[in-house]
Order: C-alpha cells, then sequence, then structure tokens
C-alpha cells in the first residue's frame, strides 16, 4: 500500500507538472515570443538599469520579457541558458558573468539555434554570439583622466583605486587612466590599491592612505561606487576639497556631483546597449541578420558640475 | 615562559606587526593613523565580539555579514522613507535613537531564529546560520528591491537627524570599547558567562549539573545577532549610505579573529580579551600593507598565512599544556 501511495504520489506531482507545462511561454503566452535576460545582481543599478531597459524594449517590440540574475557566478548563468532553452527563448540579452567562463554557455544557445546578445561585458571568443555590444571603457577612461587632469590643473600628487584586479575592466580603465595621465610629469601617484569596487572597502582604503599621504590634491576611481566610499572618508578626515573623479555615471554619484562632492565621472551608456541589444535581436529575429558588426564599442560620456542635469538612470534624460 | 608567551600569541603578533610596520612606514605609529586603525578594527572587534560567545557555545555563526547589512538596511529604510502604514495612509519617521533600536531588533531576531533552530530543533550550527545567512541577505536586498539607501543625514524638518554620529570620528573605537568591557565582563563574571563555557566545554555534563543549554545557546546567538547589527548601523553611518551587499564575508573576518585570539572551534576554551587582540592583528595587517602599497593579492595571501600559522600554534600550546598532566 505505501509503495502504491508512493506512485500515487508521483503521478500526482508529474500531472501538476505538466499541466504546468502548456503555460511556460512556448511559443509565448498568446503568441508572444520570450526574450531572455540576464545580468548581475539587481543590488547594483548599473545591472538594473540594463534589465530594466531590455525588458521595457523587448515589450515595446511585442516580446514577453524573462528576467532573471546570475550573480557573477559562471555555474548559475549555465542554469539560466539551460531554462532559457528549456522555454524556448528566441533570443538571450546577458551582461556575462565572466570572459571565458560563459563561453560555453553562449555556445549551447547557438547549438540550440537561440541567439545571445552581449552587453557591457565581452567574451573572449569570436563567432559565437550574434552580436557584443559594450560600453568603450577605454575611450571613457581616458576622456575621465582628461578631466581629472584638468581639474588638478595638470599637477599635484594624487592616489587611484582600482577595481577588482581579476576584472578586464579593471584593467582596461586602469590603463586608459594611465595613458592619459602617465603624459604630465607634475602629476604624481602617491598610493595605488585595489578596492574590489566596493564602497566599504574604499571607505577604509582611503582613510589608511590618507594617513601617509595628507598633501593629495585628488582620488580617480575605476567605478563610482568606490568614488563615492573615497568622498565619505575624504569628507570625515576634513579633506573635503580633494578632487574625486568615478566611472559608471551612477545616479548617487551625479547627485553627489549636483551636490559638489565628487567632481566627475563617465558615464557608461548601460541603457542605450541595452535597448540597442533587444533592437538587434529584433532585426536578426526578422531578416536573419543583426544589421550590425559582432563587435561594437558605444562611447561614454563625461558627466560634470556643468552637465550633471542632462542625465537620468545610465542615460540622457 | 613558553606557555605565557603561547598564550599572548596574538598581543606578541600584534607588537611584531606594529614594529615592523612603523619601521617600514613613518606615518604608521602617527596618532592619526592608529586612531583609524582602530575605527577600521571596530568593526570587525564588535562582530567579533558576539561571535566570541557563539563558539565558546560549541557553535558558529555564518549569518553575522547578512545580519549587518539587514540591519543597515532597515535604519536606511526608516531614515529615507519612514515606516509606511498603507492601510492608515501616513508615513512615520521615528527619531534616530529609535531606528538603531529598532534595527538592532532586527538583527536580535535574526539571532534569535538562529538560537531557535540551533537550540530547539537540533539544527547544526553550520547550517542553521547558513540558511539564515542568504535569507537575511535576500530580506535586506528586498528592503530597498536592491538599491542604495543613499542619504541617512536625515532631514531636519522630520526630526531625524544624527543617524552620521554612530560612525563618526572615534565613536566606533568607544563602542568597540564599551561592547569589549561589557561582554569580557560577562564572559567572565556572570553566571551566564561560566555556562556558556560549560556548555561549549561538555555539553552533557552541563545539562546534568543543572544548565539551561537551550536558554544559554539561544542567548548567545542572540547576542551575536546585535553586535552585528550594531556593525552594519556603524558601516551605514560612515558611509552616511546603506547598501544591501555590505558585510558580504565579514564572517569571514569575524572567526578569524576569534580564533587568532586563541578561542578554540571545539568551544569552551578561550575570552574576549583575545578575540580583541586578533581583530587588532587583522586590522594592523591589513592597514599596515596598504599604507606599504602592497599589492590587494598579497594582502590576501599574507592573511591567510597568518591564520594558518594561528592554528598551528594553537595545537602546539595544547600539547605544551598536556605534558605536565600526561607525566
Amino acid at each position: 500500500m505505501a509503495a502504491f501511495g508512493k506512485v500515487a504520489w508521483v503521478l500526482a506531482v508529474a500531472a501538476l507538472l505538466s499541466a504546468c507545462g502548456p503555460r511556460q511561454p512556448q511559443a509565448g503566452s498568446g503568441g508572444r515570443k520570450t526574450i531572455a535576460i540576464i545580468t548581475p545582481s539587481h543590488d547594483n543599478p548599473f545591472f538594473k538599469a540594463e534589465a530594466d531597459n531590455a525588458a521595457a524594449r523587448a515589450r515595446e517590440l511585442g516580446y514577453d520579457a524573462m528576467v532573471n540574475t546570475h550573480d557573477d557566478d559562471a555555474h548559475k548563468q549555465d542554469e539560466l541558458f539551460d531554462s532559457a532553452i528549456a522555454n524556448h527563448a528566441v533570443a538571450i540579452i546577458v551582461d556575462n558573468a565572466g570572459a571565458d567562463a560563459s563561453i560555453a554557455a553562449v555556445r549551447k544557445a547557438k547549438a540550440a539555434g537561440i541567439p545571445s546578445f552581449l552587453i557591457d561585458r565581452e567574451i573572449n571568443a569570436n563567432g559565437v554570439a550574434a552580436a557584443q555590444i559594450v560600453s568603450n571603457n577605454y575611450q571613457g577612461a581616458a576622456l575621465g583622466a582628461q578631466e581629472f587632469v584638468r581639474l588638478m590643473g595638470e599637477k599635484g600628487s594624487y592616489v587611484e583605486l582600482v577595481g577588482r584586479e581579476s576584472d578586464t575592466n579593471a584593467a582596461i580603465r586602469t590603463q586608459g587612466y594611465h595613458d592619459v595621465l602617465d603624459k604630465y610629469p607634475e602629476m604624481k601617484m602617491v598610493a595605488r590599491q585595489s578596492a574590489n569596487w566596493s564602497q566599504t572597502e574604499a571607505f577604509q582604503k582611503m582613510e589608511t592612505i590618507i594617513q601617509g599621504n595628507r598633501g593629495i590634491k585628488g582620488v580617480i576611481a575605476g567605478n563610482d561606487t568606490m568614488a563615492l566610499g573615497a568622498s565619505a572618508a575624504l569628507k570625515a578626515a576634513g579633506l573635503a576639497k580633494v578632487l574625486v573623479v568615478g566611472f559608471d555615471g551612477s545616479p548617487d554619484v551625479i547627485a553627489a556631483i549636483r551636490a559638489g562632492d565628487i567632481q566627475a565621472t563617465v558615464l557608461q551608456p548601460a541603457a542605450r546597449i541595452a535597448r540597442l541589444a533587444v533592437d538587434q535581436a529584433h532585426h536578426y529575429l526578422t531578416s536573419g541578420t543583426t544589421g550590425a558588426p559582432e563587435k561594437q564599442a558605444i562611447d561614454c560620456e563625461l558627466v560634470n558640475r556643468a552637465n550633471a542635469g542632462e542625465f537620468g538612470v545610465f542615460a540622457r534624460k | 615562559m613558553t606557555a605565557t608567551l603561547f598564550r599572548l600569541r596574538a598581543l606578541v603578533a600584534l607588537v611584531a606587526l606594529l614594529v615592523t610596520f612603523s619601521c617600514l612606514s613613518p606615518a604608521f605609529l602617527s596618532a592619526a593613523n592608529l586612531t583609524i586603525l582602530l575605527k577600521h578594527v571596530a568593526i570587525n572587534a564588535i562582530m567579533a565580539i558576539g561571535m566570541t560567545f557563539v563558539i565558546l557555545s560549541g557553535g558558529i555563526d555564518l549569518s553575522v555579514g547578512s545580519i549587518a547589512g539587514l540591519a543597515g538596511m532597515i535604519a536606511g529604510g526608516l531614515i529615507d522613507h519612514g515606516l509606511v502604514l498603507r492601510p492608515f495612509g501616513v508615513v512615520v519617521y521615528f527619531q534616530v535613537w529609535l531606528v538603531i533600536a529598532i534595527a538592532l531588533m532586527g538583527g536580535a531576531l535574526v539571532g534569535a531564529i538562529n538560537g531557535l533552530l540551533v537550540a530547539r530543533l537540533s539544527v547544526a550550527p553550520f547550517i542553521a546560520t547558513l540558511g539564515t545567512m542568504y535569507a537575511a541577505r535576500g530580506a535586506a536586498l528586498l528592503l530597498s528591491n536592491g538599491a542604495t539607501f543613499p542619504n541617512l543625514a536625515g532631514r531636519a524638518d522630520l526630526g531625524n537627524t544624527g543617524f552620521p554620529l554612530l560612525g563618526e570620528g572615534t565613536v566606533p573605537i568607544w563602542l568597540m570599547v564599551a561592547f569589549g568591557v561589557a561582554a569580557a565582563l560577562v564572559a567572565a563574571r556572570t553566571r551566564f558567562g561560566r555556562h556558556v563555557y560549560a556548555v561549549g566545554g561538555n555539553e552533557r555534563a552541563a545539562q546534568l549539573s543543572g544548565v539551561r543549554v537551550k536558554r544559554v545557546k539561544l542567548l548567545v546567538y542572540v547576542i551575536s545577532g546585535i553586535c552585528s547589527g550594531a556593525v552594519g548601523l556603524i558601516v551605514a553611518s560612515q558611509l552616511v549610505a546603506a547598501h544591501p551587499a555590505t558585510g558580504q564575508s565579514f564572517e569571514l573576518n569575524a572567526i578569524a579573529a576569534v580564533v587568532l585570539g586563541g578561542t578554540s572551534l571545539m568551544g569552551g576554551r578561550g575570552g574576549i580579551g583575545g578575540t580583541i587582540a586578533g581583530a587588532l592583528v587583522i586590522g594592523a595587517l591589513a592597514d599596515g600593507l596598504v599604507l606599504l602599497g602592497v599589492s590587494e593579492f598579497w594582502q590576501i595571501v599574507i592573511k591567510g598565512i597568518v591564520i594558518i600559522v594561528a592554528v598551528v600554534l594553537d595545537q602546539l600550546q595544547r600539547r605544551i599544556q598536556w605534558q605536565p598532566s600526561v607525566k
């Protein structure tokens, strides 16, 4: 009897599951096709802006949007690709979890006939994704560094806060900064530390760095959260006059620029890139091509006190 | 003599670090730098103080970092947006001391859940607190839908200014001193303190001699929750912003401080003084290496080696202590 009971349970669960099956957007509910949107965790407003904009654009074009986050875990990303394939998504928009670790997932989707459109971060393989649209980190860094040089008056000692050193974008940005800054012999870097993109870590490391270098004139940070952390530490130490430049163009930093706490940042057009990726997916699904080369770099924009009012959430208003 | 040196190894290591760093960097031994150093230590030390009670009782608390994040977000939400009571159509803004109390109660509540899971439902502490680690982090993210509460300075017209004071200047250091003194007194001078050691040393024997083991276990997690909540509030106050990811991997630093301080992960042996010394070693190491401009990667490697050396010394110490009793 017990065995019979177990079998009955299994059957009941199976029946339930199969009853749910057709409701999954197979060809989409009401004939609408699904676009899967996969990004890192939404606890960073940047990724939230990406996901929100991609989903909004997808719905405008008549698709269903399936939004998920991989939390920078390549394994979780792989599972999300599996469920996108299982749900018969027609395209995947992804801000991936690692340049090498993501190649297999993208290739798997391609084999299943689903094109992937990469945003924000590239993968180290060509011809696997239908498109790789990223913001031009190098151009943006050069832009930020030029503004930093201008603010510093081409001289003085400064501190650089680098992002997570294992991250490609951290390397590209610091390269972009130094290709400009190192041309000015009177600009002197007195400390360089990684704060792992983190506000708390930037705050603590800045507090310590100040102790050895009270005469610093500026801080250039690899992203906005570190710029915010550095700015809070400088303010607490009575060094509010030290210039701070960030990177990303987050709403918090734009507010800080308007308040005069931070002097400049470089806005990554996350919203535009996300919408562009959906547009190209639509183009691909309707005509068979994206109408653009695979690798595309979209230029960043400088935000400073003069134009801070013109920007919204990772986009021009 | 050797045994005493072993017992005070965290202090010995601390002195060695202080001497080394002050030789290598003139700024290290300045009053200003030591103040900053203590401020950074305070964050880890307060969390590690709560953790010490849990570990002394034979448990472990992995949820402390998430509790810190959650407490910060509770405070951030209450200051930025107030408590929205939809059915009545009103928004209540609390004064800052009340906000702090509510956030600490949030921490205590998660701690109580840990305690109930461990004491009443006999869930292994590692698993119970691993679960609440995820749940509390998720709750912190849900509170703001993942966003940061950007301005915790409060508004004068709402009467909720003053929150940044908690992390200002030397306040965190004095909080560490207060937590440390209170905890040391509780651990060494109260019945509850002796019971914590008893439960960690031999739970069965403690039970048989009339210790209310379940109550002791519940309370140690509540203490840990409150300490972690306080840490979350200090971090949020220093940044004048509450971020839901705050406190990630803090639990590992706290456990490292406790272990470095000579408290046994098996429970029953150790104390608050050692934990504070352990936190000082980790803090001095981190800040000193930053001041010297050492790469982040080396900082991590060195920290790992220090922890391993500490545990190896712990084993050696036990051997030294055992020898006389063997004879």
